[in-house]
């Protein structure tokens, strides 16, 4: 804990300064998406065989891969903001207040991530607009495709309005700190502020949060997503109802992740040790123990059910699980995270942020191969399996790897970018930090629930 | 179906009149009656609603009969039910009733209409019309549940050709590895029969990649129950190819080998492009890059675009050399796949019969020719040697004279010269005797030399070339008499299944078929009555193929056929060829 006290100063710290390292940061990060770009441009002036991808059956590959793979993993990650939105709004954890907008950020970040993958995954994503709302009143109604696409995008739009309605609070207040040239982007942010709104505000994002959670962990990550694969009765790797709470599991460990490792940048760029405190660390990294725990249980569920006395089919799927190593290191990985974070609940003193960002970055790795693991192995063991072609061979080509390097520069742009228009912590945490708000702290070691989570 | 006289009766205004005069014996207006039939006939042509049609002559059927009990009320009633008022409706009221099937229409006309007209005309309609031709008229017309066009496909038939592979390509201008057709040979653990299947889609009725697109792209055409692909609405996303539990999906890759305008001059002599069908969406022949193909169960072909010819035929089911393939109407019991099925023994053994030899017709002339009621060169059946050599032989033993020879000079020296060929054969081969020597031989044989040695030998051989050609009738009849099942067998059996009387059929009683055994001698030749069974049936998608043979279990895995398909210049491992393309190909394989 440091002796510093939080301050605006803090905050705007970002938006006004420039160093070396942003702009190196900047360049790499260009590059990646640059490259990615470039290897897009490709695949579209040549075609999807460009990829490493092919038909499954006679076709001798996989339909869905790396790009799918990915699209899931992002939406994961994204759903990092509605979950410290909700702890702190509905559930009163201010504890994690300082990182919450962090997160929501990382919510559109990832969510547009996400969304560059569908449009890479298609083979026509030139029509994705006029083909897919112009029939949209009849595909709506039996497409998990089209139920995906709404429900990414309400996600998307209830968060972008969360965070354009809580960032009026504090552009009004520090407006006179901000830069000039940005001024415009000021005026639409706060058009019609007036104060009273804040307590109106206040009670709309608390419906807001309310609403959200609901959506994006059981309808979206936990819905449309793993049902995508799960209504397949012909893979039996896929169809299982376990798919839903499995694959939010997946969001939940990922979007912890990616909020520990947003958070320890910021904190690292901007010295907030005040501000992002080892506290917020210590609370995150148990909730992720918490939610590898949950997910390592729900595999735990599918290996069981797949290999006590499965049909033909789903033996094979299993199989596939125990000897593949896109399966098993994964697996592994999480344990052994699992494990540390347990023993550094006995043992305090084993905490570390260096631990807590590997702990972070090795759960990420492992749910994006998980994930892709998943997708191309339905193709691989799928109930018809008579063809000599089946499974399929499939390694990601370099444009697909090329897209995975270049989203996480586009999700890194993205914050580059932002960091330097608005503040990134909410002034409401620096208030709350200093005692302005006159809430009461919540204790240190709070119980472990977690109620937005239906397993 | 049209005549040049201005009768509104498919057969004409002979005929019309001749049914007038039938109408006129009866007690009834026969005037009322002409009318009726005509508004009839316009019913079952879809140019008059069978709501109309009651309508309009309801008061007068009540006038002439006391009661009208004209099954078309029913349609009336619902008519007058819809009706709200708005033009459009009402309007719509007299147009056709579209897919109500003429047959149906005209069962349901009753009294005076159908039954001297209708029926007459019914039957005009279906005489002397080959078998695919009657099925595409079934797949225009609907029965109630309308056309579900679909398969039933021998897999006993089948031998592995690739012939129907290779048409689909052909017809569709297909890439390398893009095989909408395909066949695999498999081993699987149930021993016993032939393990080989004809994969093809199976337009299911309750298709999972028609459920799960986000466009209507792949969409179920109304009209006839076809499972297509919207190629300029598709977006590419493949849900369709990862909900499909066949695996029939080949997605385009990258630019396709053949362009749409090379395609639309291979079809340029057709009426339309094989591309764009009667709705005029692009759902026919290859897809474009970037959108998803699959069987289409040639839905230009179906539409008449090629001809009528065409319609009710697939390209793959033209192409089978064993007739593995019966493309149709599932919903219509007439329909040449629902047709084999009803009986699968008796469809094989009739296809399998087609153009064999000794049929019946040969093995009655042998018999003819034996019972001496034909002379040998009255016989159109040769099984022994040909015509050309008997006229030659039976010329020179003086038993016919040079008016019945059909042979010219120089022909009949060249087949002469040919049987002493034969018969100075090994003289030949150790140049004991010339060419020339033979030619000598000939000229005595015509100057009737009977003389000398050769000439002993060759008119020796004269008359082994008649007892050879009786002795091969004998045979004929021999085989037929024996245990042997001849082909000539199996029509008998066929025609006795059917309902014949077997002593109206059967040649000879000498021969083994009788009422009896004409279902063994069937299922001898053609094999048992085989299992049916449809793909993955448990999986719910209603699949509108049906398969006659073994069905393959979940641990059937592919293995090489008769056939390579590379020997036929076909590719069957689609990603051989995409990954020339990829970019970046690390040559391994998760």
């Amino acid at each position: 804990m440091s002796t510093k006290t939080p301050s605006e100063a803090d905050i705007l710290r970002p938006i006004d300064n420039f160093s070396k390292k942003y702009f190196i940061l900047f360049g790499v990060a260009g590059l990646a998406l640059g490259a990615f770009m470039v290897g897009w441009m490709y695949q579209l002036w040549q075609g999807m065989a460009v990829t490493g991808l092919s038909d499954w059956g006679s076709g001798g590959g996989v339909t869905w891969g790396l790009y799918i793979g990915a699209f899931i993993w992002w939406v994961g990650i994204a759903h990092g903001g509605i979950i410290l939105s909700a702890a702190v709004r509905l559930l009163g954890m201010d504890r994690y207040m300082p990182v919450a907008r962090l997160a929501e950020m990382l919510t559109l970040a990832g969510l547009s991530a996400a969304g560059f993958f569908i449009l890479v995954h298609m083979g026509r994503p030139d029509r994705m607009v006029t083909s897919v709302l112009g029939h949209y009143h009849i595909t709506v109604n039996n497409s998990p495709l089209v139920w995906d696409v709404t429900v990414i995008t309400a996600y998307f739009v209830l968060t972008a309005t969360y965070l354009a309605l809580t960032l009026r609070y504090d552009i009004t207040r520090l407006r006179g700190q901000l830069p000039d040239y940005l001024e415009p982007v000021y005026k639409v942010l706060t058009l019609g502020y007036t104060k009273k709104e804040d307590k109106v505000i206040e009670r709309m994002v608390w419906w807001l949060a309310l609403a959200i959670i609901i959506m994006a962990p059981l309808l979206l990550h936990g819905g449309v997503i793993p049902w995508l694969f799960a209504v397949l009765p012909t893979y039996p790797g896929w169809f299982s109802a376990v798919q839903g709470p499995q694959f939010l599991t997946i969001a939940l460990t990922s979007a912890i992740s990616g909020v520990i490792i947003l958070s320890y940048a910021f904190r690292r760029a901007y010295d907030w040790d005040h501000i992002i405190t080892d506290d917020i660390f210590r609370g995150l990294m148990l909730w992720l123990g918490f939610f590898c725990l949950l997910f390592l249980w729900l595999q735990l569920q599918q290996l069981t059910v797949g290999s006590f006395a499965p049909a033909t089919d789903l033996a094979t799927a299993t199989d596939s699980k125990f000897s593949h190593w896109m399966y098993v290191v994964p697996m592994l990985m999480v344990l052994g995270v699992l494990a540390f974070i347990f023993a550094q609940t006995v043992r305090p003193s084993l905490f570390s942020k260096t631990r807590s960002i590997i702990a972070a970055v090795l759960v990420l790795m492992a749910t994006l191969v998980e994930k892709t693991y998943f997708v191309i192995a339905g193709f691989w063991y799928p109930t018809f399996s008579i063809y000599e072609a089946t499974p399929g061979d499939y390694f990601p080509s370099v444009i697909e790897l090329l897209s995975l390097t270049g989203t996480i520069g586009l999700v890194v742009l993205f914050f580059l970018v932002v960091s330097k228009l608005v503040p990134v912590v909410e002034l409401h945490a620096i208030e709350h930090l200093n005692g302005e708000h006159g809430h009461d702290h919540e204790s240190d070691h709070e119980a472990a629930t977690e109620p937005e989570v239906d397993a | 179906m049209s005549t040049d006289d201005d009768s509104f009766h498919p057969l004409g205004e002979e005929w019309e009149g001749e049914l007038e005069t039938m109408l006129d014996d009866t007690e009834y207006d026969s005037e009322l009656g002409m009318q009726m039939a005509q508004d009839a006939m316009a019913v079952t042509k879809g140019e008059l609603s069978e709501a109309a049609f009651h309508e309009k002559y309801h008061d007068d059927v009540m006038a002439e009969f006391g009661e009208d009990q004209r099954p078309t009320q029913e349609a009336y009633e619902q008519a007058q039910s819809d009706e709200t008022g708005t033009v459009g409706r009402m309007l719509d009221k007299f147009d056709g009733d579209g897919e109500e099937s003429r047959r149906e229409t005209m069962k349901k006309m009753g009294a005076a209409g159908a039954a001297a007209v209708g029926l007459s005309a019914w039957g005009a309609m279906d005489d002397g019309q080959p078998a695919h031709v009657a099925t595409a008229e079934d797949g225009d017309d609907g029965g109630d549940e309308g056309t579900q066009l679909g398969m039933v496909l021998d897999l006993e038939r089948c031998d592995g050709c690739l012939s129907c592979v290779t048409a689909c390509q052909e017809e569709n201008q297909l890439d390398q590895g893009v095989n909408w057709m395909y066949i695999l040979d498999y081993e699987d653990s149930t021993p016993g029969g032939r393990n080989r299947l004809i994969r093809p889609c199976q337009h299911c009725s309750d298709a999972p990649c028609e459920k799960v697109c986000p466009t209507t792209a792949r969409h179920t055409r109304d009209k006839d129950g076809l499972v297509l692909t919207d190629y300029d609405v598709c977006i590419g996303c493949r849900y369709c190819q990862v909900a499909c539990p066949y695996g029939v999906n080949y997605f385009q890759w990258e630019e396709p080998d053949v362009s749409t305008d090379e395609i639309r001059d291979i079809y340029s002599d057709m009426d339309g492009d094989h591309m764009t069908d009667d709705r005029d969406r692009w759902v026919d022949s290859r897809a474009p890059r970037g959108v998803m193909s699959k069987c289409t169960m040639c839905p230009t072909r179906q539409d008449g675009h090629m001809g009528e010819d065409y319609v009710g035929t697939t390209a793959c089911e033209e192409a089978c050399p064993p007739d593995a393939i019966q493309f149709g109407d599932m919903n219509d019991p007439d329909s040449a796949p629902q047709q084999y099925l009803s009986n699968v023994v008796q469809s094989r053994a009739r296809m399998q019969v087609d153009g064999q030899s000794p049929n019946m017709e040969e093995v009655q002339e042998s018999y003819d020719f034996l019972d001496e009621e034909i002379e040998l060169l009255d016989m159109e059946f040769m099984p022994g040697p040909d015509r050309d050599e008997i006229e030659a032989a039976l010329f020179i033993q003086g038993e016919i004279d040079e008016d019945d020879l059909s042979l010219d000079e120089e022909e009949l020296r060249d087949v002469l010269l040919d049987i002493l060929d034969d018969e100075f054969e090994d003289e030949l081969d150790e140049e004991e005797l010339s060419e020339d020597d033979l030619e000598s031989i000939v000229d005595d044989l015509l100057d009737g030399v009977e003389d000398g040695d050769d000439i002993e030998r060759a008119l020796a051989a004269m008359d082994t070339v008649i007892a050879d050609s009786e002795d091969a009738i004998q045979d004929v009849v021999d085989r037929y008499e024996s245990r042997e099942i001849t082909p000539a067998e199996v029509e008998e059996a066929l025609e006795i299944v059917d309902g014949a009387e077997p002593e109206d059929v059967v040649i000879s009683e000498g021969g083994i078929t009788d009422e009896a055994t004409a279902q063994q001698v069937l299922e001898a030749y053609a094999g048992d009555d085989a299992s049916t069974f449809k793909l993955l049936e448990d999986i719910g998608t209603n699949p509108n193929v049906t398969y006659i043979g073994n069905e393959p279990g979940p641990e059937a895995e592919q293995v090489d056929g008769p056939v390579a398909y590379d020997d036929v210049g076909l590719t069957d491992n689609r990603k051989e060829v995409l990954d020339e393309e990829t970019v970046g190909d690390f040559g391994v394989s998760l």
